[in-house]
């Protein structure tokens, strides 16, 4: 699905990604945790070609959706103009099976997306990106600034879209141990370097994980 | 009575030129937030190219359509300039295009001369409620409000009009959902060129037009537009004809040279307004 | 010391020329001086303040009518001159008040307009000369000295230009002048700080206008003259594009801007007069001029020229040095 082979990213002089090797299999959800400005969103904005590597290669096989940093919606449109735009690419213009998918957003489908909570614009992102009918979703930050039931709504919908669409997830999360209990493999990121990688269990007992991202004390 | 239609026809002629010259500040501010100085050009290019055209021996239509294109082209060349160069802040466009508006100026000086230029537009005239007219103002009247119903649909109706406004609206999100804002503003730019090119194929044969016309309609677009906050066509639309019609009634009733006036205490009085509602930090910074 | 060289050198360097330059050379070296006058407030006012003038040419013009005004009146040219920046920086105060409450394209629209509305009224004034102008300004003269010939009038401006100068460069070195400097950084910020944000936009904004003032004061003096359309629109923009081209904020800029713009318009100038050339020539080029300057500069250069070569020069000390 996802290939990332040696990968880096410069902004101007600075390198804020070295030579990341990261994959993602059909179907699978992986965990991508790591502290702030390890480069996570980089390599996420790579993915989606917002950001050009400076080296090494992308390969990604089937449709890629991106649901940023920052529940980015488009503020002065409405919700249902918001989930249009997210089939642009592939003139997609459908957003019913949105609402089957997400039914919270049908109340609010002619309300402006910039007068939504938090958790409500965080739907109408994930809404968005399932516009784009993606194989494979890269999740930059879910939980952020989110209360635990939304985050709990919201994993709920991205572990149905994995069993009953077969949806390949790339979460990204500060959250690790929410991050660790859905995804089957992950990533540590450090400063632009891949410093851990394995099953959703090995990581969770590896020490250094437990130590720095569980806070599970020594 | 009489004088009063006849004053409100020649202020909705205008109003409707203002209009369209706005409307091309709001389309490329809305997608890109900037705001275009040289929207005022496009008119003089247009109505300067027209002219040579119609000379040429070129038919009426056909004229003023590939004028219009040329204004087009000129919105094109302006926003390659002013936005192609990825990053750069709206404000520095904002110089950017002032810049390209003294640029016109040379440029139209040495093709057409520093002299005016008129055409004749639609022939005859019109009577109605007892008023004759100039059956050009019904031209002008029937174009713009198909350019404003289009306006308006285009933004309303259209996936591409929704990627236009998202362009703006989060640029962020926009290239997230495979959206190129560069290429979106460039569009923006073009219909802009369009739209004051309109505008001034459509002033011309009612109004001498001078290299430094231009000021003239800028000031009269972006007052028009303010009234829309920059963002709203139909706004501008109306911002346009009140003002149309106050100075053709100030110049009708009281003294025509202070028909540009009206416009300048108009844009004051409706920025002050603005400003006294919304805070400071919620304006556009510089 | 070493620091103070390049200034000490220029003013000196600019004190020792007027004797050396002929009538036309003086011409310019009077009119480059008034130019860095208004540039050096302008660009205190964009690069300090953050805010675009359009208007700038009209403080320029309330100077040169008041200096004109009065002294036609028969009262002394010197009281005219000293009136000349403090009417220009009350009338920025009046303005500036309602004006200032706008930013950014809003604000170049209203100053634009300002200028638009102050033209047309003076064009109707008949008591300031309406259209056709002030005429039969006096000679400037202070106690029995005549400002007589053009060189008078060159070391006038010199000392105009060196006064301006040293003020902005108090200012800015002053407790107040670091609190414009957090206002450069960010409004919100400096206002978070507790710098009275509008008070210092506005004290920027008369001072801005108070240097354009004096510079139209010396104007009206030298040329003797003075009509609405000696201050068009395109004035403001040439002033803009002088601050924006030299480099936002710093005093060098202003200098380097208007020298680069005045002198490179002036040789265009002479070549589009050349026989020959169409009539229309000078003014295709040097609007050619500024409009070309002004774009390049903003996309290649954003800060300017002299932060662009003061960058480049500590690069190359700073690599020289290890
Ligand atoms: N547009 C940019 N220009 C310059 N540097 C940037 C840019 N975006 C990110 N960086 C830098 O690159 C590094 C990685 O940033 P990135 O946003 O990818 O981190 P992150 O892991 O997503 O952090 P967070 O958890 O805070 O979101 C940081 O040092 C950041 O400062
Ligand atoms: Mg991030």
């Amino acid at each position: 699905m996802i290939d990332v082979v040696d990968l880096t990213v410069r902004y101007g002089v600075a390198v804020a990604l070295h030579a990341v090797n990261l994959t993602v299999a059909e179907g699978e959800m992986v965990a991508l945790i790591g502290p702030n400005g390890a480069g996570k969103s980089t390599l996420v904005n790579t993915l989606s070609g917002i950001q050009r590597p400076a080296g090494g290669t992308v390969s990604i096989s089937g449709r890629l959706a991106h649901v940023p940093e920052g529940r980015q919606v488009f503020p002065d449109l409405t919700v249902d103009d918001n989930l249009r735009l997210g089939g642009w690419r592939i003139r997609n213009r459908d957003t019913g099976p949105i609402y089957e998918i997400l039914p919270g957003l049908t109340p609010l489908r002619r309300r402006r997306a910039g007068r939504l909570s938090g958790g409500e614009q965080q739907m109408v992102a994930v809404g968005r990106a399932l516009m784009a009918r993606p194989e494979v979703l890269a999740v930059d930050e879910l939980s952020l600034g989110l209360a635990p039931l939304v985050v709990a709504d919201l994993v709920r919908h991205l572990r149905e879209l994995n069993a009953d669409h077969g949806l390949a997830v790339l979460l990204i999360e500060q959250n690790a141990r929410l991050a660790l209990d859905l995804c089957s493999r992950g990533y540590v990121l450090e400063a632009g370097r891949v410093v851990a990688a394995g099953t959703a269990a090995e990581l969770a007992a590896s020490p250094r994980v437990a130590d720095a991202y569980l806070g599970v004390a020594g | 009575m009489r004088e009063f239609l006849q004053y409100l026809i020649t202020g909705v002629g205008s109003g409707c030129v203002f209009a369209l010259v706005g409307s091309g500040l709001v389309v490329v501010h809305r997608v890109t937030r900037v705001v275009n100085f040289a929207q005022g050009s496009f008119a003089v290019i247009a109505a300067m190219t027209a002219s040579t055209l119609l000379a040429s021996g070129l038919p009426h239509g056909l004229a003023e359509a590939s004028a219009v294109a040329v204004g087009a082209g000129a919105g094109l060349l302006v926003g390659l300039v002013a936005i192609g160069r990825p990053g750069t802040p709206p404000g520095a466009s904002l110089i950017i295009t002032l810049g390209l508006a003294v640029f016109a100026y040379a440029v139209e000086v040495l093709i057409w001369g520093d002299q005016p230029r008129s055409f004749a537009g639609v022939p005859g005239a019109v009577e109605f409620g007892g008023v004759r007219f100039q059956a050009h103002y019904l031209l002008i009247i029937g174009a713009t409000a198909v350019v404003f119903a289009g306006t308006a649909a285009l933004f309303a109706r259209t996936d591409i009009g929704r990627a236009l406004s998202a362009c703006a609206s989060n640029p962020y999100a926009a290239r997230v959902v495979g959206i190129d804002i560069v290429r979106m503003g460039l569009l923006s730019f073009g219909i802009g060129g369009a739209l004051g090119g309109l505008a001034g194929v459509l002033v011309t044969p009612i109004q001498l037009v001078t290299f430094d016309y231009d000021v003239t309609l800028i000031v009269g677009g972006f007052a028009a537009a303010v009234f829309g906050g920059l963002m709203r066509p139909l706004h501008t639309l109306v911002g346009g004809l009140l003002l149309g019609v106050a100075q053709s009634f100030v110049a009708g009733y009281g003294n025509a040279a202070y028909q540009m006036e009206v416009a300048l205490v108009l844009l004051l009085a409706v920025m002050m307004r603005q400003a006294a509602r919304a805070p400071a930090a919620e304006q556009e910074p510089a | 010391m070493a620091r103070r060289a390049p200034a000490v050198a220029v003013g000196v360097g600019t004190l020792a020329l007027p004797p050396l330059l002929s009538g036309s050379h003086l011409t310019v070296y009077i009119l480059l001086g008034l130019a860095v006058m208004v540039t050096v407030g302008l660009s205190l006012l964009m690069g300090y303040a953050g805010q675009v003038s359009l208007g700038q040419a009209s403080f320029y013009a309330i100077g040169g009518y008041t200096a004109g005004l009065l002294s036609v009146h028969s009262l002394p040219p010197v009281l005219g001159l000293l009136a000349a920046p403090l009417v220009s920086a009350a009338f920025a105060v009046v303005v500036g008040i309602p004006l200032l409450r706008l930013r950014g394209h809003h604000l170049a629209f209203a100053t634009l307009a300002m200028q638009l509305i102050l033209l047309s009224l003076v064009a109707r004034a008949d008591w300031a000369g309406g259209a056709i102008g002030l005429q039969g300004i006096p000679r400037l003269s202070v106690g029995g000295y005549e400002f007589a010939d053009d060189i008078s009038y060159a070391y006038l401006v010199w000392a105009a230009v060196v006064l301006t100068l040293l003020v902005a460069r108090n200012i800015v070195a002053s407790r107040p002048g670091r609190g414009l400097r957090a206002l450069a950084s960010g409004e919100t910020a400096a206002a978070a700080s507790g710098v009275p944000v509008g008070r210092y936009r506005l004290a920027v904004f008369a001072l801005s206008a108070a240097f354009a003032g004096l510079a139209g004061g010396i104007y009206a003096f030298y040329l003797g003259y003075l009509a609405p359309g000696s201050f068009p629109v395109l004035l403001s923009i040439e002033y803009v594009v002088m601050a924006v081209v030299g480099g936002l904020g710093t005093l060098w800029g202003a200098l380097v801007g208007a020298t680069a713009i005045i002198l490179l318009v002036q040789v265009l100038n002479t070549l589009g007069t050349q026989p020959g050339m169409p009539g229309y020539a000078p003014s295709v080029l040097s609007y050619a001029v500024y409009a070309v300057l002004l774009v390049l500069v903003v996309i290649f250069l954003p800060h300017g020229i002299v932060p662009a070569v003061r960058a480049r020069l500590t690069r190359r000390a700073s690599s020289g040095a290890v």
